[in-house]
C-alpha cells in the first residue's frame, strides 16, 4: 500500500545522516509520496510531513513532491477535503523545504504549464513562491527577478481580454492573475523602499532593477494592448487596478520621474547587463509610451508628477512616444497613441506652438503617421479621430508653423482627400489674415504665392484622373474663387492677380481639357453600355472580385450605368465651379480696365 | 506678476543652467496642487529653455542661491485657457513659493562627468543643432587662465577639428549649440588637450581650458519644403563652399552631390523678391557650372553637357559655360559643335587663351578627321579597284589607322578652375 511504502522509506531515512541520503532514497520517497497522493491518501501524507521527526527528510526531499501535488490539486474539486489537505501540504513544504531547491521546483512547475492551465497554476503557486523567496539570503534579487520574468513569459502568449464582456468573463483568468502577481511583488517593493530610506545611496540596486524590469515588461504586456478606459458596469476594472499598482511600484522605487524623461534626454535605461540592454531598447520604447499614456491620459500617478512643466515641453517629450504608438496597427495601441496626442494638444493654447518645433524630426513624422492612419486604417472611428487631431495640431501652431506644415503635407501625403483638406485649411488661414488686421505675412504676398503653386495644380496635367482627385480639385477651385472674390485687383494683398496668367496656364486650361476628355470618355462608355444592354445578357466577366472568400456579384448594367452617371455629375459640378471662377475673374479684370 | 520675499547669495543663474529648487504651488483659493517637498525630492530643470511655465523661466532667472521667493503667476504666464487637467482649471492664477538651492552650468558630456560645462550668454535660434559632418562657421576665443591663446574665425566640418587644432571637447560642445548662440565652455583636460598639452599654443599638460564661442551658422540637413526661401539661400551658400572644398581635394562625386542640392532646392523656388531672385539665379548658375566641371572630371560627358546647357539658359553668354560645353563636345568627338562653342568664347572673350588653344585643337582634329576619312574612302575605292591579293594587307593598314585615331583623342584639359562667384 502506498502509505506503507512511504512509511518504509521514511523509517529508513530517519536513521541516516543528512549527508548520506542517496539518489535512490530521493526517488523512492518521491514515488511513494506520489502514489499516496494519487491513491487519495493526502491526509496521511500531510501527517507524515508534519511529523517533527521527519523534518530533515522533508527539508531535503520535499521539493520533489511539487509536481504530483499540483496535478492532484487540479484534479480535485473545490470543496473536496483532499484538496484542502493538498493545499496544506503545499504550505508545509514552503515552510520546511530547502528554499533553493523548492524555488527551483516551483519555477519548473510554472515553466511547464501552458495554455489554459497557466493562470491557475501561477495563482496557486504564488504564495509558496513568495514564502520561499523571502527566506532566500544570497541571490534573492536574482531569484525574484527570475520568478517574475518566468511568470510574465508564461502569461505573455495569452490573449488580453478587450471588450467589456471579455473582461467580465475573464475566461483564462488573466485579469485575476495579473493582480495576484502585483500583490506577490509587494513585499519586495517594501524592502527596496526600506533600503532606500536607510541610506541615500540605494545599495540594493539589484532588487530594484529586477522590479524595474518587471514593471517595464508589464507596461508592454498586458497593459499596452489592454482596454483601460472606465467601463460602465464594471466596478473594479482589473486592468486599471493593475495599471495603478504598477505606477505605484515605479513611484515607490523612485523610478517614475526618471523614466518619464529618459527618452527625451537621449539616454536609455541603465541596465547592468549590456546585451539585455540591446534587446530591451525596442521593448522599452513601447513600455515608456504606455507609461506616458497612463499618466497623461488616464491620470494614474499624476499626483506625483510635477505640475510646472510648460505644455509645449510636454508635447515635445511625448512626441517620441506618440510616434511609437501611432506606428502600430492594433486598435488598442493606436487608440492609445491618438488619445495621448490629443491630451497633449488640448493642454496648449491655439497659435502657441512655435514653428521652430518643426525642426524636430518627430514633429514632421508624426503628422505623416497621422495621415497614414486617416487614410489606411480600417477602423472608422479611429480615422475620424485622427482627422480631428490633425486639425488640432494645425491650430496649435503659429502662422509660420502652419505654413510649413501645409507645405509638408501637400508634398508628402499623396492622397487627394488629405490634400483637399489642407487646401481648405489654407483658405481659412488666408481668410483670417485678410480680415484681421494682423501682420501675418505667411498667408499673403509672395509666401502665399509659393503655397498656391503647390495647391493650384493638376498632378498629372490634363491627364489627371479627375474623379480620384475631385476632392482636391474642388478645394482648389474654392480657394481660387475665394481669393478672386475677396481680394480686389487694386489691393492684391494675396498676390493672386500677379499669378493669374500662370494659374490659368497650369491649372485652369488643363482642367478644361481634362474635363472635356473625361466627359467625352464617360459619355461614350454610357452609350456603349446602353447599346450592349440590348444585346446579349452574357456574364462573361473579365475579372471578378473576391472579398473574404466570397465572390462579389458582378455589377449589373444598371449599377454600372449609375456609377458612370455619378461620375458625369461630378464633372458637371467641377465644371460649374470652374465656370463661375472664370466669370468672376473676367468681371474683376473688366472692372479694373474700365477704371 | 512676481512678488519676492527673502533672499541671499550673489549671482543669478543663466540660460541653460541646470537649477535645483524646492517649491510648493497653490491655486488662488488656497488649494495646494503640487509640492516637491511632498515628493521629498528636489526639482531640477534647465532654465530658460521653455521646459517650464513662462513665469518660472522669468522668475527663477532673477533669483540667487538660498533665496526663497513667492511668485504669483497670471494664466498667460502659466497654463492659460487650456489649464492642465486634472488639477489645474483653465485661466487659473497660480502661486508658487520657490527656494533656489543651486545652479550650475549645463554639463554637456554623455557620462555627466563635468568635463564640458556651458554657460550661455546669448540664446540661439530654433532647436536644431549641428551634427557630425556638418559644416559650421564659428568665431571663438580660447583661454588658458588669463591668457588668450587662440582667437579665430573658422569654417570647418565637425569631425575634422583635429586638423584645425581644436580639442574634441570643443567639437562636442559645438554640436549642442543653436544657431547664433554665444556661450562659454569650460573644458577639463581630458576634453581639452589632455596630458599632451599643445605646444603650438604653449599649453601645458592637464590644463583646464575656456572657450568663448559664437556659432554663426551651420549646415542643416533639411528637405526642400522644410526650409523657407531665406534658409535655402543661406544653406545653398554653405553647401557651395563645401562643394568647392571637396573639389579641391579631388572628391568630385561628393562635390557634385553638394551642388546638386543647390539645384534641387532652388530650381522650382517661386515667389521670390527681386533681391532673392538674383541671388538664387547666381547660385544656380554657379551650381550648374561647377556640376559641369565635376562631371567633366568624372568623364560623365552627357551630364556635363546637360548642366552646361542649363547654365547657359540662365546666362547665354557665360564664358565658363560655353567653354566647358566645348570641352564636353570635344571629349565625345563632336568636333564641329566644340568648335562652335570655342569660337563663341573667343568672340565674346578675346583674352581667353585656353579657348584659343582648344579652338586650334578642334580645327586640327577636324582636319585630321577629314584626312582620315578621305584616306579611308580612298583606300576603299582602291581596294575595290584592285580586288586581289592586296586586300588582306590593306585591311590590316586601315585597322591600324583606326587604332591611331583613337590614341590621339584628347582627354579634357586639366583645369583646376572652380567657380567662386558670389
Amino acid at each position: 500500500m502506498a502509505v506503507d511504502e512511504l512509511q518504509a522509506i521514511i523509517q529508513r531515512c530517519q536513521i541516516l545522516e543528512e549527508a548520506d541520503f542517496k539518489g535512490e532514497d530521493f526517488n523512492l520517497f518521491q514515488v511513494a509520496g506520489q502514489k499516496c497522493l494519487e491513491d487519495g491518501y493526502a491526509a496521511q501524507l500531510l501527517e507524515v510531513i508534519k511529523n517533527e521527526k521527519n523534518k530533515v527528510i522533508v527539508k531535503n526531499m520535499g521539493w520533489n513532491l511539487i509536481s504530483p501535488l499540483v496535478r492532484c490539486i487540479f484534479m480535485y474539486k473545490q470543496e473536496d477535503d483532499k484538496r484542502e489537505h493538498c493545499l496544506k501540504i503545499l504550505d508545509q513544504l514552503a515552510q520546511l523545504c530547502n528554499p533553493k531547491e523548492l524555488f527551483l521546483g516551483l519555477l519548473e512547475q510554472i515553466e511547464q504549464t501552458s495554455g489554459e492551465q497557466v493562470c491557475q497554476t501561477v495563482m496557486l503557486l504564488l504564495q509558496p513562491l513568495q514564502t520561499v523567496l523571502l527566506k532566500l539570503q544570497n541571490k534573492k534579487a536574482y531569484s525574484v527577478g527570475l520568478s517574475l520574468a518566468m511568470i510574465m513569459n508564461q502569461l505573455t502568449p495569452l490573449p488580453v481580454p478587450y471588450t467589456k464582456q471579455q473582461i467580465q468573463e475573464d475566461k483564462l483568468g488573466l485579469c485575476q492573475c495579473c493582480n495576484a502577481v502585483v500583490d506577490f511583488a509587494k513585499p519586495f517593493v517594501n524592502e527596496v523602499v526600506k533600503n532606500m530610506e536607510k541610506s541615500s545611496e540605494c545599495n540594493d540596486m539589484e532588487l530594484k532593477e529586477e522590479l524595474l524590469k518587471f514593471c517595464m515588461k508589464s507596461l508592454n504586456y498586458p497593459l499596452l494592448t489592454a482596454q483601460l478606459e472606465q467601463l460602465e458596469g464594471i466596478e473594479e476594472h482589473p486592468f486599471r487596478h493593475f495599471a495603478t499598482e504598477i505606477v505605484d511600484i515605479l513611484w515607490d522605487i523612485g523610478e517614475l520621474i526618471p523614466l518619464m524623461f529618459l527618452h527625451h534626454k537621449g539616454k536609455s535605461p541603465h541596465w547592468q547587463n549590456q546585451e539585455f540592454a540591446d534587446i530591451e531598447r525596442k521593448n522599452s520604447a513601447d513600455s515608456l509610451a504606455c507609461l506616458s499614456y497612463l499618466i497623461f491620459v488616464q491620470n494614474f500617478g499624476i499626483d506625483c508628477f510635477p505640475m510646472v512643466f510648460s505644455p509645449s515641453y510636454l508635447l515635445q517629450c511625448n512626441m517620441t512616444h506618440i510616434e511609437v504608438l501611432l506606428k502600430r496597427t492594433e486598435e488598442s495601441t493606436l487608440s492609445k497613441g491618438l488619445d495621448l496626442f490629443e491630451s497633449c494638444l488640448l493642454r496648449m493654447e491655439d497659435n502657441s506652438l512655435l514653428h521652430q518645433y518643426l525642426e524636430f524630426r518627430d514633429f514632421i513624422d508624426v503628422p505623416q503617421d497621422l495621415v497614414k492612419v486617416m487614410t489606411l486604417c480600417p477602423i472608422e472611428h479611429l480615422r475620424k479621430k485622427s482627422l480631428n487631431i490633425l486639425q488640432l495640431f494645425i491650430d496649435k501652431f503659429d502662422a509660420e508653423g502652419k505654413y510649413t506644415l501645409f507645405r509638408c503635407l501637400l508634398k508628402t501625403s499623396n492622397h487627394a482627400g488629405v490634400e483637399g483638406y489642407i487646401i481648405k485649411n489654407i483658405k481659412d488661414q488666408v481668410h483670417l489674415s485678410l480680415t484681421k488686421a494682423c501682420d501675418n505675412i505667411w498667408f499673403k504676398g509672395h509666401h502665399l504665392i509659393s503655397l498656391l503653386d503647390l495647391a493650384l495644380l493638376l498632378p498629372e496635367g490634363a491627364e489627371t484622373d479627375l474623379l480620384q482627385n475631385s476632392d482636391r480639385i474642388m478645394a482648389s477651385l474654392n480657394l481660387l474663387r475665394y481669393l478672386v472674390i475677396k481680394d480686389c485687383e487694386s489691393d492684391n494683398q494675396t498676390g493672386v492677380w500677379t499669378m493669374l496668367a500662370k494659374i490659368e496656364q497650369n491649372f485652369l486650361k488643363p482642367l478644361h481639357v481634362g474635363l472635356n476628355m473625361s466627359k467625352a470618355h464617360y459619355e461614350a462608355e454610357i452609350k456603349n453600355k446602353k447599346e450592349n444592354r440590348r444585346e446579349a445578357h452574357s456574364s462573361n466577366t473579365v475579372c471578378s472580385v473576391t472579398v473574404s472568400g466570397e465572390k462579389m456579384p458582378a455589377m449589373t448594367t444598371e449599377m454600372q450605368l449609375q456609377v458612370l452617371h455619378s461620375a458625369l455629375f461630378t464633372f458637371d459640378l467641377i465644371e460649374s465651379v470652374l465656370a463661375r471662377v472664370e466669370e468672376l475673374i473676367e468681371v474683376k479684370i473688366k472692372a479694373v480696365m474700365d477704371e | 506678476q512676481v512678488v519676492k520675499r527673502e533672499g541671499s547669495g550673489t549671482e543669478s543663474p543663466m540660460i541653460g543652467d541646470k537649477v535645483t529648487v524646492h517649491y510648493t504651488g497653490w491655486l488662488l483659493d488656497g488649494t495646494k496642487f503640487d509640492s516637491s517637498l511632498d515628493r521629498r525630492d528636489k526639482f531640477s530643470f534647465d532654465l530658460g529653455k521653455g521646459e517650464v511655465i513662462k513665469a518660472w523661466d522669468i522668475a527663477v532667472a532673477t533669483m540667487k542661491v538660498g533665496e526663497i521667493c513667492r511668485i504669483t503667476c497670471k494664466p498667460e504666464y502659466a497654463y492659460g485657457s487650456a489649464g492642465s487637467p486634472p488639477k489645474i482649471p483653465p485661466n487659473a492664477t497660480l502661486i508658487f513659493e520657490v527656494k533656489l538651492f543651486e545652479f550650475k552650468g549645463e554639463d554637456l558630456t554623455d557620462d555627466e562627468d563635468g568635463g564640458i560645462i556651458r554657460r550661455i550668454h546669448k540664446k540661439g535660434e530654433g532647436y536644431s543643432k549641428p551634427n557630425e559632418g556638418a559644416l559650421v562657421e564659428i568665431q571663438f576665443e580660447g583661454r588658458y587662465g588669463d591668457r588668450v591663446f587662440d582667437r579665430r574665425e573658422l569654417q570647418f566640418e565637425i569631425g575634422e577639428g583635429d586638423n584645425y587644432d581644436l580639442p574634441h571637447g570643443l567639437e562636442k560642445a559645438i554640436q549642442k549649440m543653436e544657431k547664433s548662440e554665444e556661450s562659454v565652455f569650460y573644458l577639463k583636460p581630458n576634453y581639452g588637450f589632455g596630458s599632451a598639452g599643445k605646444e603650438k599654443f604653449q599649453i601645458p599638460p592637464d590644463a583646464e581650458l575656456q572657450y568663448e564661442v559664437k556659432l554663426k551658422s551651420f549646415e542643416k540637413a533639411k528637405e526642400s519644403w522644410e526650409m523657407n526661401t531665406d534658409e535655402k539661400l543661406e544653406q545653398s551658400c554653405i553647401v557651395k563652399e563645401r562643394g568647392t572644398q571637396y573639389f579641391k581635394e579631388g572628391k568630385y562625386k561628393r562635390a557634385a552631390l553638394q551642388y546638386k542640392k543647390i539645384v534641387s532646392w532652388l530650381e522650382h523656388e517661386s515667389g521670390l523678391s527681386e533681391e532673392e531672385d538674383t541671388k538664387a539665379k547666381s547660385l544656380r548658375l554657379a551650381a550648374h557650372l561647377n556640376l559641369a566641371m565635376c562631371h567633366l572630371k568624372l568623364k560623365e560627358y552627357s551630364q556635363a553637357l546637360e548642366n552646361c546647357n542649363k547654365a547657359l539658359e540662365l546666362d547665354s553668354n557665360n564664358e565658363k559655360g560655353l567653354f566647358r560645353r566645348g570641352e564636353a563636345h570635344l571629349a565625345v568627338n563632336d568636333f564641329e559643335l566644340a568648335r562652335g562653342d570655342f569660337q563663341k568664347v573667343i568672340q565674346l572673350y578675346p583674352s581667353n587663351k585656353a579657348a584659343k588653344v582648344q579652338l586650334v585643337t578642334c580645327q586640327q582634329k577636324i582636319r585630321e578627321q577629314h584626312e582620315k576619312e578621305k584616306k579611308m574612302y580612298a583606300n576603299m575605292f582602291q581596294r575595290l579597284a584592285d580586288k586581289d591579293v592586296k586586300s588582306a594587307a590593306t585591311l590590316q593598314t586601315s585597322h591600324t589607322e583606326d587604332a591611331e585615331m583613337k590614341d590621339e583623342q584628347n582627354g579634357v584639359e586639366e583645369k583646376a578652375e572652380v567657380d567662386a562667384e558670389a
